[in-house]
């Protein structure tokens, strides 16, 4: 038997142990005194800037998701994102890290967090959009409990010359030209609507430092393949589509109408991927959820507009160590093309989220408010992993519970 | 263990080949000299290259597309002219400069005006910037649809209609390679036979690598083998620097993520309020405007959005020392006073622009009043005030030519 072999087999040993116990730990652990039904593989399917009001309407441009998948798992209904801006929301859900100046406007330049401090909750102070080796994410906690995790990103690497095929991110220091969608040319085919800021381990270095990253955070075209063995799928998956499939733009480079019926057709052809999958069907559970509301008020004049952007959250959310105070102004432009954007507070709206699992019923609707960071104290309670990262820790904070399963 | 090899080998396989890929990105795209290497190009686009270069395409029999595309000076214009002679009998002009062909055309993306689905976001972030399409107003997709238009344009190769260009396709010297590589009737279906060959120009401009050789003392520098002098990196600094100069947010300059070299252009549109050029035969008529994406040359749906009048293309900054005429309608004829319009447009705007009898500045005058608020106001350098400090004096404007002039490829004439 060769070397390595033997070696794997070793690892592999200590791997089963280790999972063993981690489930262990999360039946003892699991939130608010509820015991979480054996869920191994979870995917997090994140959309783009949608309020909950324009996607579970009546007269929904997504019907599938609306109406459809709604009917086959759990609504729920009072899901909150957690900043504006996107990349924050992203930085939460992984990190339990609040939001920063910098990633509240999505860092237009990949430039590393400079950290002054400490705070509450695990918070590190200061500002900054890739964060020092010292913060931990849900990476880290599955990686240390022997739990596999992927990252999978539409059109990352198509256009190499924007962003590596994987682990792909912009040069740090750099510019990130990934803000800017890239139209199909004679050297890019497909073109490529990849978006760092959508993809939310590409800012640590506790990731992107590890040869991991590249093995782990890869192109969406890797997920139908990956889905065909439960051995091949990984416990935790992040799924982000372009920005096109993800609904951020209307119309999309590529002449997609994109928006929420752009959501849709994604949805229809991932979604049916993923629950027919055989990790999925033995013991999944798929969260499509949204990053922020997109909503707020705009006044026209000729003086330009003046934009209100609420801001609500809920869940007892806390602002964290870096934002200062709300609300907040932004002046951009001159003339009819000047801006005044108030944000009143520093919350994401409300979204709504959709959970499907064998472990659910369909038809379930919960009231119970939520947010990222509860998602993230969900994904590590049902893994059992014993430290809630950031404000997943929050006191008080609530996971998903019996509401649900 | 069985399963175990098998996907261990399929990693080695998936490996050898992602490496291969970076081996091939680097010989065709990073240019480290392997530009001037002949490389074969296919016969599609080897018959391409001699349409190309094949004045008889024309109805003056004199205007090739190289003739206005100069090989020996980056696939741009050879002399002055603010506008190409063109036509039957080489007296007719258009409206626009001739651009470089280099390093842009596999490039381009097609045009679009993104949008976010938010409206907030629309109004809000800056990043809905129509882009790309070929020409300086985007207006066609494809290196095909964009070669019809100068063979029959009527004051450029001027050729009347497909039998017209089909019928002379048919006696080329090289003929033969139409029937060899399209079948013996494509000459008896004219537009077929000119879809044909534009198809063939689209291949030459893809393929041959005089395209995109990367054989600058820049592309030299970038690759550890050559050093710029003091005085070119003050240039550089200078060109980047986002409060003042700020060049480099729209001509990239910046290596690519696989390493591969910046080809100083992100293809967006941007309203620089170019001066009126009275050497353009059309603006003897003071209500005739050409304002780029809103047409009139343009005249897609597109092209009805008012908010697009006076936007033009950003063009690659390579090889633009080897340039006589400056900007879509070639209004300057020296880098120099290219460059001093950026950093005094705003500060002494009675330098550029038609002041009126009253002694009033008619800024951007090349557009209609209505449409001159179109106009960026907002980007460095071009956010001051009359009477301020233009954000570069003559030295640094010295630098800033000496850094361009590292961009010139080996092969360019100056
Ligand atoms: C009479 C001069 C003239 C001739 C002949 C000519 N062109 Fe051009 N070409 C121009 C001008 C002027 C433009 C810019 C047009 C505009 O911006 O609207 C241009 C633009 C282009 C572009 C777009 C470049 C870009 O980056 O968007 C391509 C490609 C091109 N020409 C290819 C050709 C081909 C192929 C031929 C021969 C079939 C040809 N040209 C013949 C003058 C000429
Ligand atoms: C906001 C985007 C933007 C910025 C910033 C910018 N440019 Fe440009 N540049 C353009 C566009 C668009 C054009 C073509 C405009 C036209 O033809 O009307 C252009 C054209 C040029 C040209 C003429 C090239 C040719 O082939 O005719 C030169 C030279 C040039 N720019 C140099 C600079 C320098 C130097 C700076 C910094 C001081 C700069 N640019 C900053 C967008 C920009």
């Amino acid at each position: 038997m060769p070397l390595r072999a033997v070696r794997s087999l070793f690892v592999g040993l200590v791997l089963s142990i280790s999972v063993l116990f981690a489930a262990l730990g999360a039946a003892q652990q699991a939130g608010h005194g509820d015991v979480h039904p054996p869920i191994r593989h979870v995917f997090v399917l994140t959309l783009e800037n949608k309020n909950y009001s324009s996607i579970f309407s009546q007269d929904s441009p997504a019907p599938y998701l609306s109406r459809t998948l709604v009917a086959q798992g759990a609504m729920l209904r009072q899901y909150y994102g957690t900043g504006h801006g996107s990349l924050d929301n992203y930085i939460a859900m992984i990190s339990g890290q609040s939001n920063n100046p910098d990633t509240s406007d999505d860092c237009g330049t990949f430039e590393d967090f400079k950290q002054t401090g400490v705070a509450d909750d695990g918070q590190v102070v200061g500002r900054g959009c890739v964060y020092p080796s010292s913060v931990k994410t849900v990476v880290d906690q599955l990686n240390t409990a022997g739990f596999t995790w992927k990252g999978y990103m539409g059109d990352m690497g198509n256009d190499p010359a924007r962003e590596s095929a994987t682990c792909g991110h912009p040069v740090l220091g750099m510019p990130d030209l990934t803000n800017e969608q890239e139209g199909e040319s004679a050297r890019v085919p497909e073109g490529d609507m990849y978006a760092t800021r959508h993809n939310p381990f590409a800012y640590f270095h506790s990731i992107i430092d590890s040869p991991l990253c590249q093995k782990d955070v890869v192109n969406l075209n890797r997920l139908p393949n990956d889905l065909k063995a439960i051995a091949t799928t990984a416990n935790f998956n992040f799924i982000t589509p372009n920005v096109c499939d993800d609904g951020h733009d209307a119309p999309c480079v590529d002449g997609r109408p994109g928006g929420l019926a752009s959501i849709d057709a994604f949805l229809r052809r991932w979604v049916l991927l993923i629950l027919a999958s055989p990790a999925y069907k033995k013991d999944g559970l798929l969260i499509i959820n949204f990053d922020e509301g997109g909503s707020g008020a705009i006044e026209r004049s000729k003086d330009g507009a003046v934009i209100t952007v609420f801001g609500e959250s809920c869940c007892n959310q806390r602002a964290g160590p870096n934002l200062g105070t709300y609300p907040r102004v932004k002046i951009s432009g001159v003339g009819d093309q000047k801006r005044t954007r108030r944000t009143l507070k520093f919350g994401g709206e409300r979204t709504g989220a959709v959970l499907l699992s064998p472990f659910i019923k369909p038809g379930t609707i919960s009231d119970v408010p939520y947010n990222h960071y509860s998602l993230l104290k969900s994904i590590e309670d049902i893994f059992g992993l014993r430290e809630h990262l950031g404000y997943a820790g929050q006191t008080g904070l609530v996971a998903f519970g019996s509401d649900i399963f | 263990m069985i399963q175990a090899t098998v996907l261990r080998l399929r990693i080695c396989l998936c490996l050898a080949i992602a490496y291969c890929c970076v081996c091939c990105g680097r010989s065709d795209h990073k240019g480290s000299g392997q530009g001037r290497q002949a490389s074969p190009l296919s016969p599609v686009a080897a018959l391409g290259r001699q349409l190309f270069f094949d004045p008889g395409l024309s109805a003056s029999g004199k205007l090739a597309c190289a003739s206005c595309h100069d090989p020996r000076f980056a696939y741009g214009p050879s002399n002055s002219r603010a506008v190409q002679l063109g036509g039957p009998s080489l007296k007719s002009q258009g409206n626009r400069a001739v651009p470089s062909l280099r390093y842009t055309l596999d490039r381009t993306p097609r045009w679009m005006h993104v949008r976010a689905y938010s409206e907030i976001e629309q109004l809000t972030e800056t990043d809905s910037v129509p882009t790309g399409g070929f020409t300086s107003d985007g207006r066609f997709n494809t290196l095909r649809d964009q070669a019809t238009f100068p063979l029959f344009a009527a004051n450029e190769m001027a050729n009347r209609n497909a039998v017209e260009l089909a019928a002379k396709l048919a006696h080329v010297p090289y003929s033969r390679a139409f029937v060899v590589l399209f079948g013996k009737a494509i000459f008896s279906n004219p537009s077929q036979a000119v879809a044909k060959a534009t198809e063939a120009l689209e291949q030459f401009e893809l393929e041959d690598r005089s395209f995109h050789p990367f054989s600058s003392r820049f592309d030299a520098w970038m690759d550890g083998k050559a050093m710029l002098t003091h005085q070119e990196m003050r240039g550089k600094r200078l060109f980047d620097d986002p409060n003042r100069g700020n060049c480099a947010s729209c001509h990239l300059d910046n290596r690519g993520t696989d390493g591969s070299h910046p080809i100083f252009t992100d293809f967006q549109f941007e309203g620089l309020g170019v001066p009126r050029n009275p050497e353009i035969p059309a603006n003897a008529n003071p209500a005739f405007f050409d304002m780029g994406l809103c047409g009139p040359l343009r005249t897609d749906t597109a092209s009805e959005n008012k908010a697009y009048c006076g936007l033009f293309k950003t063009p690659t900054l390579r090889n633009v020392t080897s340039r006589k005429v400056f900007f879509h309608n070639g209004r300057f004829h020296s880098l120099r006073e290219a460059l001093r319009f950026y950093v005094q447009r705003d500060t002494n705007p009675e330098r550029w622009y038609a002041v009126t009898r009253q002694g009033k500045v008619r800024k951007f005058d090349d557009l209609p009043s209505i449409y001159r608020d179109n106009m960026d106001v907002i980007d460095s350098p071009l956010t001051l005030h009359p009477g301020q400090m233009p954000v570069w004096n003559h030295r640094n404007i010295d630098d800033v030519i000496a850094f361009l002039r590292t961009l010139k490829d080996d092969d360019v004439v100056h």
